[in-house]
């Protein structure tokens, strides 16, 4: 059946969580939000704007107390409400990180069961120009290695709401980690309640010759690269969704077929979820050849346009990665400023 | 600080009837925990405890003051708060000897007491940690618009933890039915309270200074826990809040060990500490008042079959099959 899609369906990333956070407070009493600023008019970036006004005592602006209202937020889901926790930047979430990883992720399973924590943690992460080394750090990686900690990254705006929905649903806490380049990127999203799966990697594109994996920002320009190449070359894009747990299942079913393997990480490459799926892919023995790892070097991210033009992998990078392993010419292309320091506003398919 | 008292409930309060099963408490707390600790240095019971002894006013006096849809959470040295609560003896000594009968299913050990069906919900060492969780219990009490309150417990090591004060500015902010219970032994660890402190550091002054209200209790005297407790568990009721009330106590073992830890003590000196025992004075407040010593004997020794049946249970009970392990880590 085809599917017209319908122009005003095309929203952003921003609104998208904006319209799953609204369904998801309509639909059950016992989900609430907070975080510093949520009330405001464009509150969190946008994502909870007029909801205080439609939602009166559940949408809850809080002091800049970080371990505080996180804790708070634990507590009211131990008790049984389903909070929705927004932290604008994650090096304010790391005030937090007690109630995080020693406390909702531990709660249920210490308890010896039947005490579920179901929060969900909205966290912003990641590249933002001008805001430099404490601004915009991309510890993706961090809760991957905390059992009882669901970890999900959202690529699109429609998985940004089908991920959003299913996290406030799960009985789990769950850590929604924003990558905050994205917010500008447009797609169609239904309007009607979906939810996608918590623990899937996502085939973005279907090939036979390699396997490049990616998530969040760096999924989307691995898509533009794809784009470049077209698809005679035969790229399998795999976005990794869920890092916590990672779906080994799909990326080796993929790596299997191709036997070569390209990751993308939008951090430095020590601890990484690139070297962790490389890593994994080594000990299931299903490489042709070796495996290449893209990412930002060990460095923190600075503030200058001058030296963050070589921090993050490109487009132009990505798609010379599979032109090596596929023994082809590089691409010799000078990206624009625009291209290098402004957020996408792409619109996906 | 001006208190509202409601006279008529502290009569009954302490009356012969009510102090009496508050002292049975008190009584199974100290019983079971000494019995607990001979039982850990016989048999090498490889699991981390803390014990309350001595603190045994503080549990029941602030639980004495609450209903059985209060609800209470605690810390590290949690056995008499859960006790206190109504918990049950033997799911805890099981938890302690890490069986699968135990509270946690042997996941918890002895400082994270838990059990929803007492209104206990849950403890943790994190310290001061517990505050917010606590904070977030009483956000849900709220949102309900239950008429019940939570009360927490933490020590005054814990109370220097700034998430302490954050969560004194959030309560009060959203005017949540908080109880916050300082039991100030002394120490935290083995630094003694003077160690650590400002010359003029005054909590009381901090507390007021967020608009909450504060009232130091003698921890020793259940009475003064009890009457202290019960005011502001009824000013919480009313939909004000939070409110803290520090106990002065003593904590008559080691910070962590089945042992009696003399090194750190200046003031709180063993036979000082037996000499104002908490559990003595009740009981000669209650000898005062006509119990016969034949009445308070038959509770003791009523106490001490009901510990010695929950260690033999829990002895006897099976560890958690291994497979279990990999149990529970997601819901």
């Amino acid at each position: 059946m085809m599917y017209m899609y319908k122009a005003e369906r095309i929203i952003k990333f921003t609104e998208a969580i904006r319209e799953a956070t609204d369904q998801m407070l309509a639909e059950d009493k016992n989900v609430f939000q907070v975080g510093l600023g949520v009330t405001y008019k464009n509150g969190a970036d946008g994502t909870t704007g007029g909801l205080a006004e439609k939602y009166p005592g559940r949408v809850l602006d809080v002091p800049v107390s970080e371990h505080s209202f996180t804790g708070m937020s634990v507590g009211a889901a131990i008790a049984g409400l389903r909070p929705i926790v927004h932290h604008g930047r994650i090096e304010f979430a790391f005030l937090a990180i007690d109630q995080i990883v020693t406390q909702a992720a531990k709660w249920n399973y210490m308890f010896g069961g039947g005490n579920p924590v179901p929060i969900v943690l909205r966290i912003a992460v990641g590249r933002q120009w001008g805001n430099g080394p404490q601004h915009t750090q991309s510890p993706y990686a961090l809760f991957g290695g905390a059992p009882g900690l669901k970890v999900v990254i959202p690529s699109s705006p429609k998985m940004a709401k089908g991920l959003l929905i299913s996290a406030v649903r799960d009985p789990n806490p769950v850590i929604y980690l924003e990558p905050r380049w994205l917010y500008q990127i447009k797609q169609h999203v239904p309007a009607h309640m979906y939810s996608e799966p918590l623990d899937k990697a996502r085939i973005v594109r279907r090939g036979e010759k390699i396997t490049l994996v990616a998530y969040g920002d760096g999924l989307i320009a691995a898509l533009e690269a794809c784009d470049i190449l077209g698809a005679k070359a035969g790229v399998e894009l795999i976005d990794v969704v869920s890092i916590n747990p990672i779906d080994y299942k799909t990326i080796q079913r993929s790596v299997s077929k191709t036997g070569r393997l390209i990751c993308v990480d939008t951090s430095p490459a020590a601890f990484s979820i690139g070297s962790e799926i490389i890593a994994a892919a080594g000990k299931a023995s299903v490489l042709k050849e070796k495996a290449i790892g893209l990412s930002c070097p060990p460095a923190p991210c600075p503030t200058s346009t001058a030296l963050t033009e070589k921090y993050y992998p490109t487009k132009i990078e990505i798609a010379n990665a599979v032109l090596h392993v596929l023994r082809k010419t590089p691409i010799k292309r000078k990206l624009s400023f625009e291209e290098l320091h402004l957020a996408p506003q792409l619109t996906v398919l | 600080m001006a208190v509202t008292d409601t006279s008529r409930s502290v009569d009954e309060a302490f009356s012969q009837a009510s102090l009496l099963r508050a002292y049975e408490k008190m009584s199974l707390i100290r019983i079971a925990e000494e019995k607990i600790a001979d039982h850990y240095l016989k048999n090498k019971i490889m699991s981390f405890v803390h014990f309350y002894i001595g603190q045994e006013a503080v549990a029941v006096g602030v639980a004495e003051s609450l209903t059985k849809n209060d609800k209470m959470l605690g810390n590290h040295r949690s056995h008499g708060h859960y006790l206190a609560k109504g918990g049950d003896l033997k799911r805890m000594i099981c938890e302690l000897l890490g069986k699968k009968e135990g509270l946690g299913r042997g996941k918890s050990g002895s400082m994270h007491m838990m059990d929803r069906s007492a209104g206990f919900a849950g403890s943790t060492p994190i310290l001061g940690s517990v505050v917010p969780l606590a904070c977030g219990v009483a956000f849900a009490q709220k949102y309900r618009k239950e008429k019940n309150i939570t009360a927490v417990f933490y020590g005054d090591g814990a109370s220097e933890e700034g998430v302490v004060y954050e969560t004194m500015n959030l309560a009060g902010l959203f005017r949540l039915p908080l109880l916050m219970v300082i039991e100030n032994n002394l120490y935290s660890v083995n630094s003694p309270i003077q160690d650590r402190r400002a010359a003029g550091y005054d909590i009381g002054k901090i507390v007021e200074g967020f608009g909450a209200r504060y009232v130091r209790a003698d921890g020793l005297d259940y009475r003064d826990v009890r009457k202290k407790a019960k005011a502001f568990v009824d000013y919480l009721r009313e939909g004000n809040g939070p409110a803290v009330v520090e106990c002065i106590t003593y904590r008559h073992m080691a910070h962590s060990a089945p042992i009696f830890d003399e090194s750190c003590r200046t003031e709180d000196v063993r036979e000082k500490r037996e000499q104002k025992d908490a559990i003595k004075l009740l009981r000669s407040e209650l000898l005062a008042e006509g119990v016969t010593e034949e009445k308070i004997t038959e509770i003791e020794k009523k106490n001490v079959q009901i510990v010695e049946e929950a260690i033999l249970f829990a002895v006897k009970a099976p560890f958690p099959d291994k497979r279990t392990l990999f149990d529970d880590v997601y819901v």
